[in-house]
């Protein structure tokens, strides 16, 4: 067989090295980019599960609550447990650096609790010049316990101690008005370095390193961290040791009870799982991406095997006349497309790893959409992931000659090797019942119709994909049924590519099928993403109501707004009223990522004033209740099956308190769920006065930037930030922009793919189509008019791909907005298509197709008309 | 209609070979001459540089009046869709086309009116002996029939010259002779000038005029030699 | 916790203690405490509470004096003892089995624990309950001669409330689940727990008699200069009673044990490099205390012991009264240190000799708090006009400073 398959099929290959090339090609960026995806993300949520098994270290089980953290009372009543050996307190800040726009994660540590658990966390002092070992706290026991003393990972502290170059949408984030490509000054000088608690900046001393730690991490001892940072009697988490024969769950079980509301026990990867769980419906929806650039070069093998086939469908009637098995036959044509498969997938693995690379350089290890901020993955070789994604690729090219090689196998060798019989089985004749597309499209329907499983839309990924074939398979129907319409053509050629065309609809199919699917891809997402950009538009124009917005830091860092803070602000001139935000994230379960709570003078600005996107219910908290009210976004109502006048408990304060629920809103802001109540509420049952957010209106007649420069004045330009709406508008649209940057790469690739579909159908058929053109220079057509006919018909055939791929991408969209993100993200969206540029793309591809068409069939207008009218079988 | 003097072409060789050496041959409207030869003799040569698809080295070929070293080659398509009618051996009959689109082909180009050119087509056909047929694909038809449709449309718009190029052979010979008969009448009914070339000596016979292709130049051969 | 090494300083020559297992922890606290007060902003306010100073002729209370002194530096309770498994002996007159052997009581196991209390003058204002004013170490170690060598296990960690406390006014310290309590009267019993992986015992100790001031009233002076002192008092001849487990195995024991307590600010005298101390339960019921202070090359500085007889009597033997000299040495094969395992001691004109119940009682515990010292069970012998030997008592021995010449 080596010998037979070397000469009789895998040669075939190289005889046409553009069709091999462009298939190749397909399948190798197909896999390349489902596995760069899987790559940085497997990467990034490696590294994040890195960081979570450093800072677990030996610890069995972990105490976790809210970001915020929960009452230290438990850590006595924990650490005396006989199943607990030992147990280590950890206070977590994100300790905001004045004047930069980054931030340092600090733990706050017992380092005598530490050697026990986390061994990989333990300080160590380091001498530096200027500054012996004693000054620095002999060898760092304790010097690892003085309150202002930290202890930096090498990274921290490589990128601390340099300037930081403010990028542009940060510097609009943090609203510090400094020019882009500015240096902000270094966080660490001379050994100290400058953070911020509330509006107060504070100096640590870098008192050394923490070798076993990586990312940008430092460590302070916990009691500092509390003093400091102004958290005293809070923890964000306990690690525990159990104690020997002590089983996980038996410990769950003895422990649990003993947890206050919102505060839960965990295994320590299950951190790494919750982070998984954040990015995963992101994630999902790149791979789905990227598996239909995959489908689409399986297409391309499709069309160009099965034009190859026809092609030297006479050359196998004779090896079957001279003895060849049928099987064998099959085995080699098959063997074809494994080949092209393996070739394209190792290309595909190759390009794969170092499109990761490149990304993670680019945009980072989160692909743009900012889970894993200030991770520093970095990329490795994933064997396992890597075969997979090869087996994929040569899956693709198996799959892709599965037809033809069948309809290859079936050729009746005395009918084949008859003259003429190649002039009409020069295109495939497939059969293609309209009624079948309609029974796909009647299952996607149905599909949607299923609830996520996991969190994932499976029914919507389905319907997808069901749509997808749907369009495929009606595609010689919406030929029969379009072509008619465009019939009565004046020109000569018109009418040639036109009958070819109504003749052959197969064609159509096979040389638009690739087409159908790179367009569907490209029209769903940009109507989708439009519809989203809209909606996002208007949100933000809807939360953003007042003239100015302040904050100390985001809430997740340790900068913060307390009410002698708003006293002031209320107070500078020009300022006629003041709007509070306190934002504290709760955990609801074990199992859940965090859930947003927003603390907001209700009504405080008057009703219908602010900025609440209602999608249901009342801004009025209903009159008579006896339970206070909160309003719940669509993600917390969909999570959580609320509507208005459920009541939602939520673990506030230590303990579950019942919330009657007003109204739904829409929040495109927290993914897995947020209420908001009223800040007096909120107040009276945590005590904590603290607040994350001001927002401004000024009195009329006052400009705005004055009263940001007066608060800036105020406070310290390095302490706050000062925005406009627009600006804080303009930030987010651009973040929107960068998420969805990645997809439009992804599209371009797909209709890339498309396109080489083109190319490789008409390079075949033009081959094919010799005789034809020979004859039609005979009857007087000139080589350019030749050339036009071949452009024609590809722009005919591309013409319908595009139309059914429009009609397809309509219906995916709509599969994607209600569907895949009401399940995956749990936001709703107003539809927008985006007619003009849907126009402008679906003509420019069409005419590009042409341009493609005409170029590969060159061949054709190249050999002399003579020898092409010669009888050539 | 068809004029040819001093007609010359050598093939590139070593030492290049002489294909016609100062050829000449004239042919008038209604007139079919046979030419034939051994194989490799430069038959299809000749037809294809009488149709301006080939390029030749001297001498002239004359057209209905034009001549053919004059134009480029979208001058020599023109011409060939105004003036000239093909027959292949291997039929070429576009199989996604009707049998009257086919035969329409050629007033296409023209840029008749489709209807016209419809019309015309199928008055054509019907003279070939396939009128009814004329919406039936391709596929349908038989190599003679196939051939009947060649002949339609070879003739359909009333070309100064055909040049037919072993039209019969793909064909069994009771076929041959009923579509060579079948040719030559149009011929003559539109007072085309044909040219047959042919290995046949029967097929050769029915023409008006037999010429042998021998070291470059053409000789006449007498009927029934 | 990686222990830097580090080229020696004078400071460096300096740090030893006369309760090694806090090692470098403790040493650090002694000369980078001005600097580290100046290291953060917070330290600066702590200097205004300074370590009050000990002092001759304050007299010492209880039970109050049983408690914490956390104003001071540094505080230990310090209890060692021989244990037996129960039922072999007579009761409370535990010292007539063997007495006048020439080994003395054949079997048995020595044990010692010990609570030190540090305070560091770190985060004195900080309200946080994690704030490191105080530091509990506890170190716990069983002297088993069925394997040769000691079975040990420390524990340390900041003070923090209902964890990790040293209390006022009785004993009572704990790390975790370890604790030793008692001395609520002048005769309370004292109660101790602790529990390891490899072993663990549950004690109580009967002290039957007041206890004994060292030095002058409970003064009691390290060095030449009155400086250098601590507030000292011993407990000998404690019955003991409770379990002890070793492995899996759990043994009802019984025996005697020796409590010392003692809290200073300023112990170290000036060039000293090691300590060499005794306490020994005699057979005939009464206790002796014995040390010496030694400098870098060996010679001693200081020394000072406590003779107590049954009915409470005692008496102080000042330095002129009391001299040690190395008989034996036996090397550590894990380290390589050479410690005097045998001593003869001349305690006014009685001539002693020190013999240890196995020789390989090193602690190494560079892994966790730094130091390495010899601290184990010990025979007492008297030695007659022949120089013939005669068992009279049994207690323990502690020698520190033999790991750091090696380090130079």
């Amino acid at each position: 067989m080596n010998t037979r398959l070397r000469h009789l099929f895998l040669a075939s290959l190289l005889r046409r090295r553009l069709a091999t090339a462009l298939s190749l090609v397909a399948i190798a960026l197909g896999v390349a980019l489902g596995l760069a995806v899987q790559l940085i993300h497997g990467a990034a949520l490696d590294e994040f599960g890195r960081g979570v098994r450093l800072l677990a270290g030996e610890a069995d089980l972990q105490v976790v609550g809210a970001r915020e953290g929960f009452d230290e009372s438990l850590y006595p009543l924990l650490a005396m447990r006989p199943e607990v050996a030992a147990a280590s307190p950890v206070l977590e800040i994100e300790a905001r650096l004045p004047g930069r726009d980054d931030s340092l994660r600090i733990l706050g540590l017992d380092l005598f609790r530490v050697m026990q658990v986390q061994p990989g966390l333990m300080p160590r002092v380091v001498a530096t010049a200027g500054r012996d070992v004693d000054d620095a706290g002999g060898d760092g026991r304790l010097a690892a316990l003085q309150p202002s003393n930290l202890f930096l990972s090498a990274d921290a502290r490589a990128l601390l101690e340099q300037p930081l170059r403010v990028d542009g949408r940060q510097q609009a984030a943090e609203g510090n008005g400094r020019a882009e490509g500015e240096l902000q000054p270094p966080a660490v000088q001379d050994g100290w370095l400058l953070a911020q608690s509330g509006l107060r900046s504070l100096r640590l001393r870098v008192a050394g390193e923490v070798p076993g730690a990586s990312g940008l991490v430092g460590v302070m001892d916990i009691a500092g961290v509390q003093q400091h940072f102004e958290r005293l009697g809070q923890l964000s988490r306990i690690d525990l040791k159990l104690a020997d024969g002590i089983a996980v769950d038996t410990a769950m079980r003895a422990l649990a009870p003993l947890l206050p509301a919102g505060v839960a026990l965990r295994v320590p990867e299950a951190a790494a799982s919750e982070a998984g769980t954040l990015s995963r419906a992101y994630r999902v929806n790149l791979t789905m991406l990227a598996a239909i650039a995959l489908l689409t070069g399986g297409f391309l093998v499709f069309s160009t095997q099965l034009l190859a086939v026809a092609r030297r469908r006479r050359e196998f009637a004779l090896l079957r006349a001279l003895g060849l098995e049928r099987r064998a036959l099959m085995h080699g044509l098959l063997a074809e497309g494994a080949l092209v498969g393996l070739v394209g997938g190792l290309l595909g693995v190759v390009l794969g790893h170092a499109l990761a690379g490149g990304a993670f350089r680019l945009v980072g290890g989160d692909l743009g959409a900012g889970f894993f901020r200030g991770l520093a993955p970095s990329l490795q070789v994933d064997p396992v992931l890597s075969l997979a994604y090869l087996l994929l690729g040569v899956a693709a090219g198996v799959l892709g000659t599965w037809v033809p090689a069948h309809e290859a196998a079936r050729v009746a060798p005395a009918r084949a090797l008859r003259a003429g019989e190649a002039e009409r089985t020069g295109l495939p004749q497939a059969k293609v019942d309209g009624r079948l597309a309609g029974g796909l499209l009647g299952l996607a329907a149905l599909a949607c119709l299923l609830p996520p499983q996991g969190g994932i839309p499976v029914g919507g990924y389905a319907a997808v994909a069901l749509v997808l074939a749907a369009a495929v398979l009606a595609l010689p129907a919406l030929a029969r049924a379009v072509l008619p319409l465009l019939e009565h053509g004046r020109s000569v050629l018109w009418r040639l590519a036109h009958a070819r065309l109504s003749a052959t609809p197969a064609q159509a199919v096979v040389a638009g099928a690739g087409v159908i699917a790179s367009v569907a891809l490209a029209v769903s997402m940009a109507i989708m993403v439009s519809s989203f950009r809209v909606s996002v538009d208007e949100w933000l124009g809807q939360v953003l109501p007042a003239d100015l917005y302040v904050r100390a830091s985001s809430s997740a860092a340790s900068g913060y707004l307390d009410p002698s803070a708003l006293a002031t602000i209320a107070a500078v001139e020009g300022v006629a009223a003041v709007d509070t935000t306190r934002l504290v994230n709760l955990r609801l379960s074990d199992t859940e990522p965090l859930f947003s709570l927003l603390a907001r003078p209700v009504n405080a600005v008057g009703q219908g004033e602010w900025g609440l996107p209602l999608v249901a219910g009342s801004l009025v908290a209903p009159a008579g209740a006896t339970l206070p009210a909160t309003w719940v976004s669509e993600a917390a109502a969909d999570r959580h099956r609320l509507v208005p006048g459920s009541v939602f408990e939520l673990p506030i304060g230590g303990r579950m308190q019942g919330f009657v629920v007003a109204g739904i809103w829409r929040d495109y802001a927290r993914q897995h769920g947020a209420a908001l109540i009223d800040s007096r509420d909120y107040v009276a049952l945590t005590g904590d006065t603290r607040i994350n957010d001001v927002a401004i209106r000024v009195a009329a007649g006052v400009d705005p930037h004055s009263v940001s420069e007066t608060l800036r004045q105020r406070f310290g330009p390095e302490h706050i930030a000062v925005a406009l709406p627009g600006e804080i508008r303009a930030l987010s649209l651009e973040i929107f922009d960068r998420t969805f940057l990645i997809t439009y790469l992804m599209e371009a690739v797909a209709i890339l793919i498309g396109l080489f579909g083109i190319a490789t159908t008409f390079a075949a058929l033009a081959t094919t189509r010799q005789g034809e053109f020979g004859m039609l220079r005979h009857l007087g057509l000139t080589r350019g008019e030749i050339g036009r006919l071949i452009a024609l018909e590809g722009a005919l055939t591309a013409g319908l791909g595009v139309l059914a791929g429009l009609l397809a991408g309509g219906a995916i969209a709509w599969v994607l907005i209600e569907i895949i993100n009401r399940q995956s993200f749990h936001w709703s969206m107003d539809l927008a298509v985006p007619w003009l540029a849907l126009g402008v793309f679906a003509t420019s591809l069409v005419v590009l197709a042409g341009g493609v068409a005409r170029l590969a069939g060159r061949h054709a207008m190249q050999r002399s008309a003579v020898q092409a009218v010669k009888a050539d079988w | 209609m068809l004029q040819l003097s001093g007609l010359i072409k050598t093939l590139p060789g070593a030492p290049p070979r002489v294909l016609f050496d100062a050829l000449e041959l004239q042919v008038a409207g209604g007139e079919c001459v046979a030419i034939v030869g051994e194989s490799g003799v430069g038959k299809s040569t000749l037809l294809n540089c009488i149709a301006g698809l080939e390029p030749f080295d001297g001498g002239e070929i004359r057209v209905a009046g034009t001549e053919l070293a004059r134009l480029d080659d979208d001058g020599l398509a023109r011409l060939r869709r105004r003036h000239f009618g093909f027959v292949f051996q291997a039929f070429h009959i576009l199989p996604h086309l009707s049998l009257a689109q086919n035969v329409a082909l050629p007033l296409w180009l023209l840029q008749q009116p489709e209807a016209e050119a419809d019309r015309r087509a199928r008055e054509m056909l019907g003279r070939v002996g396939l009128g009814r047929r004329a919406d039936d694909s391709p596929h349908l038809l038989s190599g003679g029939e196939l051939q009947r449709v060649a002949i339609a449309r070879a003739l359909v718009h009333q070309p100064a010259v055909v040049l037919a190029d072993e039209p019969t052979g793909n064909l069994d010979p009771g076929r041959a002779m009923e579509v060579l008969d079948l040719l030559l009448e149009q011929l003559r009914a539109r007072s085309a000038a044909g040219i047959l070339v042919t290995h046949s000596r029967a097929a050769a016979a029915r023409a008006d005029r037999v010429m042998e292709l021998v070291d470059g130049r053409l000789h006449a051969v007498r009927h029934g030699s | 916790m990686r222990n830097k090494r580090l080229p020696p300083t004078a400071a460096d020559r300096r740090r030893f203690l006369l309760r090694p297992v806090v090692g470098s922890l403790l040493a650090l606290a002694l000369p980078g405490v001005p600097l580290l007060a100046r290291a953060g902003g917070h330290a600066a306010s702590a200097e205004a509470t300074a370590y009050p100073p000990v002092v001759e002729g304050a007299l010492l209370q209880f039970p109050q004096d049983f408690g914490a002194h956390p104003q001071f530096r540094t505080e230990w309770w310090y209890v060692t003892g021989w244990l037996r498994e129960a039922g072999g002996g007579t009761g409370r007159h535990w010292q007539g089995a063997g007495e006048g052997g020439a080994e003395g009581r054949a079997g048995g196991y020595g044990f010692q624990l010990t609570f030190f209390r540090v305070r560091t003058r770190i985060g004195e204002d900080n309200p946080s309950r994690f704030a490191p004013r105080q530091l509990i170490l506890a170190h716990a170690a069983i002297a088993d001669p069925s394997i040769g060598r000691l079975r040990h296990a420390e524990r340390s960690a900041r003070a923090y409330p209902g964890l990790v406390e040293a209390g006022e006014g009785r004993t009572s310290v704990r790390v975790d689940d370890w604790l030793l309590e008692g001395g609520d009267t002048v005769l309370a019993p004292y109660r101790t727990n602790i529990e390891t992986d490899e072993f663990g015992f549950e004690l109580v100790f009967e002290p039957g008699r007041a206890p004994v001031l060292n030095g002058k009233q409970g003064f009691s002076q390290k060095a030449p200069d009155p400086l250098n002192a601590s507030y000292y008092y011993s407990r000998p001849q404690m019955m003991v009673g409770g379990r002890m487990r070793i492995g899996g195995t759990v043994r009802e024991v019984e025996g005697h044990a020796w409590l010392d307590h003692e809290w200073s600010s300023e112990i170290l005298p000036e060039g000293a490099r090691g300590w060499d101390w005794v306490g020994i339960n005699l057979y005939g019921g009464g206790g002796l205390m014995a040390f010496q202070m030694r400098d870098g090359e060996g010679r001693a500085l200081w020394h000072a012991g406590t003779l107590s007889e049954e009915d409470g009597a005692s008496r102080i033997h000042g330095p002129d009264e009391l001299r040690f000299t190395p008989l034996r040495h036996w090397q550590s094969p894990r380290t390589g240190i050479r410690y005097p395992v045998e001593w003869e001691i001349e305690l006014a004109g009685r001539r002693l000799r020190l013999r240890p119940l196995i020789d390989d009682q090193e602690l190494d515990s560079r892994a966790s708090t730094g130091a390495i010292y010899w601290e184990g069970a010990v025979r007492l012998f008297e030695l007659g006009a022949a120089d013939e030997a005669r068992a009279i008592g049994e207690g323990y021995l502690e020698m520190t400073g033999y790991a750091e010449r090696l380090a130079m």
